[in-house]
């Protein structure tokens, strides 16, 4: 049965030039797991929130969306609000109420259910989901990820027919996103509920959805099922979506020798399977590695045997922590959530003041009187640049700086930053109407301005797309090689493991084990990237990143004996 | 010690809750007998004991003290009516009845304010609003929002001034223009950052059908048996009360010159009522706990 059908659709946001979305058609299925993905600003967030009819954002449209046959405008609204269900990107800002049971209720109160309908349902489905512990909490007592769930509950409690999610896992950790996602596989295969997702991070979403579609300056580039989508971006050597493939799959596409469809792994059970099937016969080399690092034994931070509490009834966040930061490092701080990371880097940075123990920055402690001083040569990106702004403009902000700063020739060095960012073009436009990966970028180079000598960013890669991602990746690799030190908090290990100099990681309030990338992740089963979860325990060399294994398996030759 | 929420006195309908401290207050401010209102304080530290062994009223305990001394101290030495004169104070006459005024009505602030701490314990946040939201439904529904974005605006600020501090835009150094400036640059940033969410917060709003019309709220409280005695036990005692009150019992004549302290035969019945009627959650409370222990 046909859910939904899109026929022709356009849209144009007001006073823009461009199309957002453009003579798209497009025909889902009910019972379907859709993932669509596409860079930022290629109109996926456009075409979701325009299928829910409360959400349809104000321009032109033309064409139409039809909804199981009939077109969504008539519909009445109860059945819509019941039937389509939309979460959002952001746990926080969704929840409206202070309680966990009061939220979970919301829409149910909305449409007027009875007071026994309304017990029933929430009895049931909190059951389900294993969520009593959490009933009588307070929202602002729940992790990220139970955040999310909850507001994933509220709207299973309308009992809808399609879910369309808009980055429902942007803003969690690996963990809880993971978990999220299970919880909408189960959706879909026990309830059948039509499932419609717009995400970046699709490693694990290739093996999940039963159809993909990628989107392009608004429209449908490409559309199939996982396997057929990978293998056609592969075969066209697509830049703009080759970069969202999942590892595994690309490692089988490049090193096989019968590329069929049917057998490109989506996994990494599918993948060891393959490998073994392969050969056996190599043996594996002891890889040398390339020191990527340019630092001497001088150290810039130094935290000895810090205790950090927030207040005196709660647990100690840092204990006995222990960390010395070189000059001209990469130092990526991982571990889980709540492993006490940003505390860590609030502390480095002097925000927090520990209860036991010393901070030295360039081997000189916090005080007020130096604290203006350091600052000026620490640069500090926080989970949410958007808090940086001050000004209406980006350029406007710089100029701001540069005035404050008593900087000369500030025009010179704002086009220099901006054109190294790759920003330029966006220097007139208001910080709130850039995406993720442009605001982080705008925050950066404003921070850089005053030339610092480290910079802190915590979680860069929260939320944004591959492209984003790597051209960051770009951005802080050129920087460390300019000599700034930089110290990095996330929890994205395949970033780490690719880019950091040395990563460290957290555990209850204490750095458990400081080491290079290749030393900390080898052999772990969950730390780890997928490409060494392929690799260990096999007859292939260890490796950590898909290039690694692209450049060390060609030397040997893998396939000439086949 | 472990607080449930499941027992007790907590365990009761919001009403009845409600209704207690209703009647509790009113008959505080009603009788002004002192040996009423003495009694009345001993059982109230007592209820809030049982509460949470007397944690939250440790924190007020000195403020409340320091203030009683001050009224029954000064109230003689300021007001002079009354005629039974007990010594002069440079010229001044201080009088029995001015004493006895200034400790009923330290007595009286003293009930109003542990009942007061009682309530918080008991009826806070959500059961409160529950009863208000029967009389102004649209009301309690926005303080309701409001109590959640509270902590999200701090958490917000906190964010802000993180960063303005690594960008040497101090509130705690530099002239006091400055600050100033600052300071307003951080709530100027927090109010349009949160307008900007608070569009996502009313999109929320919206995909869950809030102003469909018809709305109904979901009652996580049901009156049960145990509930509709008690009320109605309670509200009988508070009639008896109020009757007896009307008749003059339970009253002190003060000025112009002090009554009598004893009790008659109807101040009896009174007392015992009012008792009964403040002994309320202690009653639960211990008719619980002897349950548990014959139980087991």
């Amino acid at each position: 049965m046909e859910i939904f059908k899109i026929k022709d659709l356009s849209f144009k946001y007001p006073d823009t030039e461009e199309k957002a979305l453009n003579h798209l058609s497009l025909t889902i299925y009910a019972g379907e797991f859709v993932v669509i993905c596409g860079p930022s600003g290629c109109g996926k967030s456009t075409l979701l929130r325009l299928m829910k009819k409360d959400l349809s954002p104000f321009g032109d449209t033309s064409g139409d969306i039809l909804y199981v046959g009939k077109s969504l405008n008539d519909w009445d609204e109860k059945t819509l609000v019941e039937d389509i269900g939309f979460l959002f990107q952001d746990p926080d800002n969704q929840i409206i109420m202070e309680d966990v049971l009061q939220e979970i209720v919301f829409g149910l109160e909305n449409i007027g259910c009875s007071n026994v309908e309304m017990r029933k349902r929430v009895a049931e489905l909190v059951h389900t989901f294993g969520y009593e512990q959490l009933l009588d909490k307070k929202v602002s007592e729940l992790s990220g990820g139970q955040k999310q769930i909850l507001n994933l509950l509220s709207i299973l409690l309308l009992k809808p027919k399609v879910l369309l999610l808009d980055e429902p896992t942007s803003q969690l950790d690996p963990i809880a996103a993971k978990d999220l996602l299970l919880i909408l596989e189960r959706l879909n295969t026990e309830l059948g509920i039509t499932i419609i997702l717009v995400e970046h991070r699709l490693e694990e979403l290739f093996d999940l959805a039963d159809r993909v579609m990628m989107m392009d300056k608004g429209d449908i580039a490409c559309n199939g099922t996982s396997r057929e989508v990978i293998h056609a971006i592969h075969q066209q050597q697509d830049q703009r979506f080759l970069l969202y493939l999942p590892a595994v799959s690309l490692l089988y596409l490049e090193k096989s020798l019968d590329t069929s469809m049917e057998g490109i792994p989506l996994n990494v059970k599918h993948c060891k399977a393959w490998m073994s099937s392969v050969s056996s016969k190599i043996s594996s080399n002891v890889m040398v590695s390339e020191q990527k690092a340019i630092s001497n034994e001088r150290p810039i931070i130094e935290l000895k045997d810090v205790f950090y509490q927030f207040n005196k009834d709660l647990p100690m966040v840092l204990r006995d922590l222990n960390i010395q930061v070189n000059t001209g490092d990469f130092h990526a701080i991982i571990g889980g959530n709540g492993s006490g990371k940003t505390t860590l880097l609030k502390v480095c940075l002097g925000i927090l003041k520990p209860q036991r123990g010393t901070v030295r920055i360039f081997g000189k402690k916090y005080s007020k009187k130096l604290g203006l001083e350091l600052y000026k040569k620490i640069a500090y990106i926080p989970q949410n640049p958007l808090t940086f702004f001050v000004q209406d403009s980006i350029e406007k902000e710089m100029y701001h700086i540069a005035q404050e700063r008593n900087i000369k020739n500030p025009e010179l060095i704002i086009t220099k930053r901006l054109q190294q960012l790759g920003i330029n073009h966006l220097r007139k436009k208001h910080p709130y109407d850039c995406s993720g990966g442009e605001i982080q970028k705008a925050a950066l180079a404003c921070m850089l301005m005053e030339e610092p000598e480290i910079l802190f960013i915590d979680e860069p890669t929260k939320g944004l797309d591959p492209i984003s991602k790597q051209q960051l990746a770009k951005i802080l690799n050129q920087l460390h090689l300019d000599g700034i030190t930089i110290i990095m908090v996330t929890h994205d290990i395949e970033f780490a493991a690719q880019h950091a100099t040395t990563c460290a990681m957290m555990f209850n309030g204490n750095i458990t084990v400081e080491a290079s990338p290749e030393k900390l992740f080898k052999g772990n089963y969950f730390y780890t990237t997928t490409m060494n979860r392929v690799t260990q325990n096999s007859d292939f060399p260890e490796v950590l990143t898909l290039e690694e294994a692209k450049a060390l398996w060609k030397k040997e030759k893998l396939f000439s004996s086949l | 010690m472990v607080i449930s929420m499941e027992s007790g006195f907590r365990s009761y309908h919001p009403y009845v809750q409600f209704c207690y401290y209703l009647f509790a207050g009113f008959l505080i401010m009603y009788f002004n007998h002192p040996i009423f209102l003495t009694s009345v304080l001993l059982l109230l530290i007592l209820v809030n004991l049982s509460h949470d062994g007397g944690k939250a009223l440790r924190k007020w305990i000195l403020i409340l003290v320091i203030m009683s001394a001050i009224i029954i101290l000064l109230n003689p030495f300021l007001v002079s009516r009354g005629t039974t004169i007990l010594f002069y104070f440079r010229g001044k006459q201080v009088t029995l009845e001015a004493a006895m005024y200034g400790i009923t009505m330290a007595l009286f602030i003293v009930n109003i304010l542990i009942l007061f701490i009682s309530f918080n314990l008991i009826l806070n946040g959500n059961r409160f609003l529950y009863i208000f939201s029967k009389f102004l439904p649209r009301t309690a529904f926005l303080i309701m929002i409001s109590i959640r974005f509270v902590p999200l605006l701090k958490r917000r600020l906190d964010q802000i001034s993180e960063v303005h501090l690594i960008r040497g835009m101090s509130m705690t150094t530099g002239s006091l223009k400055s600050r100033m400036k600052n300071g307003m640059l951080r709530m100027q940033i927090l109010l349009t950052w949160s307008l900007e969410e608070a569009v996502q917060s009313a999109d929320s709003m919206k995909a869950r059908g809030y102003g469909l019309g018809n709305k109904t709220s979901y009652i996580p409280y049901k009156m049960k048996k145990r509930d509709w005695s008690w009320l109605i036990t309670l509200c009988i005692l508070f009639c008896l009360c109020i009757a007896g009150g009307t008749l003059g019992y339970g009253k002190l004549m003060i000025y112009p010159e002090l009554g009598t302290l004893d009790f008659f035969l109807i101040d009896w019945v009174l007392f015992i009522c009012m008792i009964m009627l403040v002994a309320f959650p202690l009653m639960i409370e211990g008719r619980e706990k002897i349950r548990w222990k014959f139980s087991r």
